[in-house]
């Protein structure tokens, strides 16, 4: 043992030379993922597209099996109509039961505003950071419709597809998005034409908001999304900022893209006319807006406008989003008038 | 039988160890075994999904063994125990071992009760290397591992040698030098981190559970690049068990017993780093384990390097592993947060029953 000083050392230099040449045979191997099968038509953002996608599912082709590009450029091939679903995103659940799908969801994620009533008797499969990859194997799902943007954990979703369970990935950054969204899912579920009726119905809602707000100057309007510690509001890349453009109102974002902080100053010297709460569900009223430090100066506070809105309804990039424009335009702008929803 | 010339090793060990003490690490040795045993039974036959336990042992006999038990089971059943617990409980084994032989590891060298695997600033070059990997939206797989993975293994090689490079220029005594430059390094890259933190919006969760540990994304194809990083480490590091007892006399005794001290200090460093980058790569970062098993082992057993290493390397590979098994029972509660509920109350205990006095 003693007299053999150089062993370890060049099992190190093995071990090192080991990795080097791992690192120099593997790289090529990884590049399949980058190659999109059947790219999805993206829609040019900002611009909510007219009801275009009805026309893209003549139901003459069979609908499976099918390879679907998702919004991450993985890609899922579902040999036949999926009959056990799992929905890890609450927006996916409720584009699912839009479809009429909603009967074959057998797992989704804990949601703590399960939409429809019906949702919430499904069993949770997955939470806040985490999903339980065995029992959605156990559940024998044929489908699984995960969230992006790192809202479920890459990780779990490469398990997922290394053994064998198509996952599409879904992730909205726009209204556009969520549309296509709903069409993915509508394809992937055999529903295409469903589909296609939810995103005109959305669209429809927006056109109705569009034209009533049409030739108004926008509303300074803060979007609260937490004041528990520090005040939250839009990201000028969050979902929401849109949102409050589209219905009629100049948002108070925080300047930098995923930052999500915005300082009280900057709050005061936007000097909002409305203050909407969609921290409301989480017990923030407008008195207590009033009574914070120099908030009595704002012209929201002023003039009452500081309202309460269903946080849900207004950002979750499902089917209720033709709800949520119709919700949000109302409480940047109580005198609007809109033509009545149609059903 | 006084005529045959005892070779000069078996003496040397004949000193260091009383034949009392190598009886109770014997013992001690045969309980991590058992343990380890148990807690690979434990974690493939416990689970979110209830599988009866003769499933999954015939799953694993018609796997392993080729033996057909007689039972039917569903092909997803194989799946979880095949495809997603049994990686899963390796990996553990595998991080764990790794993470408390390189805490023994730092502890003797730094001569620190403190030292952790992460001492050197592998820690945060980890986390800072993760978060960045968070903040670009690129996806891709390197050797089966995603960016995050990657990047925190390179920020953890990154920082060590960054510490070990600045401690050099340091005209203090070696070891001061390095804890110190490792505690400067690492507070920097902290502040990093919380900026990128503050910085990834939606991507804050992902970089907050890895900070916190887990074994959620394991897979054999990942397993089977960390694996022969963390145990061939591991045993080059038992192979220089002698260095580090010499370290332990403190670093002038060392060269007297004739270690070449500058040369071990750096193989040690950089085996012990490799290894917990490995580690943190596959699981993130993990407290607990590194610090608490080998002050376990060696109040047990004492200092000696050659028994507390291997003794370590069992009881961390149960206790990662049983950790873990907790935290899926829990609903996947973070394994940091289970290591450290376990850990710290049976060290305090352990601490206030000690009799084996030992110092550092």
């Amino acid at each position: 043992m003693d007299a053999r000083p150089s062993r370890p050392f060049l099992a190190l230099a093995g071990l090192l030379l080991a990795v080097a040449l791992a690192a120099c045979s593997a790289a090529p191997a990884a590049t399949p993922t980058a190659t999109p099968a059947s790219p999805v038509p993206k829609a040019t953002p900002a611009t909510v597209a007219p009801t275009e996608v009805s026309t893209t599912a003549p139901t003459e082709a069979p609908l499976f099996p099918v390879e679907l590009t998702d919004d991450e450029d993985g890609s899922a091939t579902i040999p036949a109509e999926p009959t056990k679903i799992v929905s890890l995103t609450p927006a996916a659940t409720e584009t699912l039961f839009a479809l009429g799908v909603g009967d074959r969801i057998v797992g989704k994620v804990e949601d703590f505003t399960p939409y429809p009533e019906a949702a919430a008797a499904i069993p949770d499969v997955a939470r806040f950071g985490s999903v339980d990859v065995e029992k959605i194997v156990a559940l024998g799902a044929d489908l699984v419709i995960a969230g992006g943007n790192n809202f479920n954990p890459p990780e779990s979703i490469k398990q997922l597809r290394d053994l064998g369970v198509p996952v599409l990935v879904v992730f909205a950054p726009d209204v556009a998005g969520a549309q296509q969204d709903i069409e993915l899912i509508g394809r992937a579920v055999g529903r295409p034409d469903e589909a296609a009726a939810v995103n005109a119905s959305i669209q429809q809602a927006f056109d109705d908001v569009a034209t009533a707000t049409a030739g108004q100057t926008p509303v300074r309007t803060y979007y609260e999304l937490d004041a528990s510690s520090g005040y939250f509001g839009p990201a000028p890349d969050y979902f929401g900022t849109e949102m409050i453009k589209i219905a009629g109102g100049e948002p108070l974002t925080s300047g930098t893209n995923g930052v999500y902080q915005i300082g009280a100053e900057q709050i005061l010297a936007f000097d909002p006319e409305v203050v909407l709460l969609g921290d409301a569900a989480y017990g923030v009223t407008p008195e207590q807006v009033a009574a914070r430090p120099g908030w009595d100066t704002l012209t929201a506070v002023k003039n009452g406008a500081v309202r309460p809105i269903d946080d849900v309804v207004v950002t979750r990039p499902g089917p209720r989003l033709a709800e949520g424009i119709r919700a949000l335009a109302v409480a940047i702008n109580p005198d609007l008038v809109l033509p009545s929803p149609t059903p | 039988m006084t005529t045959t010339p005892v070779p000069a090793g078996a003496r040397r060990r004949a000193v260091i160890a009383t034949p009392t003490r190598l009886g109770r690490a014997g013992w001690l040795a045969v309980a991590g075994v058992v343990s380890l045993m148990v807690v690979l039974v434990g974690g493939i036959v416990l689970g979110s999904v209830d599988l009866a336990p003769s499933t999954t042992v015939a799953i694993l006999a018609k796997r392993f063994l080729g033996l057909d038990l007689g039972l039917a089971w569903a092909p997803t059943a194989e799946a979880i125990v095949i495809d997603l617990r049994l990686p899963r409980v390796l990996t553990a084994m595998v991080v764990g071992t790794g993470l408390a032989v390189a805490g023994a590891t730092f502890q003797a060298l730094l001569r620190n009760p403190l030292a952790d695997p992460y001492v050197l600033g592998t820690a945060s070059g980890a986390a800072l290397g993760a978060a960045i990997a968070v903040l670009i939206p690129v996806r891709t797989l390197f050797l089966q591992f995603g960016l995050v993975n990657t990047l925190a293994f390179v920020g953890a090689i990154l920082s060590v040698t960054v510490v070990y490079k600045l401690s050099r220029k340091s005209s203090l005594s070696p070891l001061t030098s390095l804890l110190l430059t490792g505690y400067a390094v690492g507070s920097l890259l902290s502040a990093g981190l919380a900026m990128a933190m503050y910085l990834s919006g939606t991507g804050l969760r992902q970089i907050f559970s890895f900070l916190l540990g887990g074994f959620d994304g394991t897979s054999w194809a990942r397993l089977a690049v960390a694996a022969p990083l963390i145990i061939g480490g591991t045993i080059a590091i038992l192979l220089r068990a002698r260095a580090l007892n010499g370290f332990l006399l403190g670093e002038e005794a060392a060269a007297h017993l004739g270690v070449d001290v500058k040369r071990e200090r750096v193989i040690l460093i950089a085996l012990a780093s490799l290894v917990t980058a490995a580690g943190v790569a596959v699981a993130g970062l993990i407290g607990f384990v590194g610090l608490v098993v080998p002050h376990f082992v060696r109040m047990l057993v004492g200092p000696n390097a050659r028994l507390v290493l291997p003794i370590s390397a069992l009881f961390g590979a149960s206790l990662l592993a049983a950790a873990d098994v907790v935290a899926r029972m829990l609903g996947g509660v973070p394994v940091g947060v289970v290591t450290a509920i376990i850990g710290a109350p049976f060290f305090l205990l352990l601490l206030r029953r000690a009799r084996t006095g030992y110092e550092l």
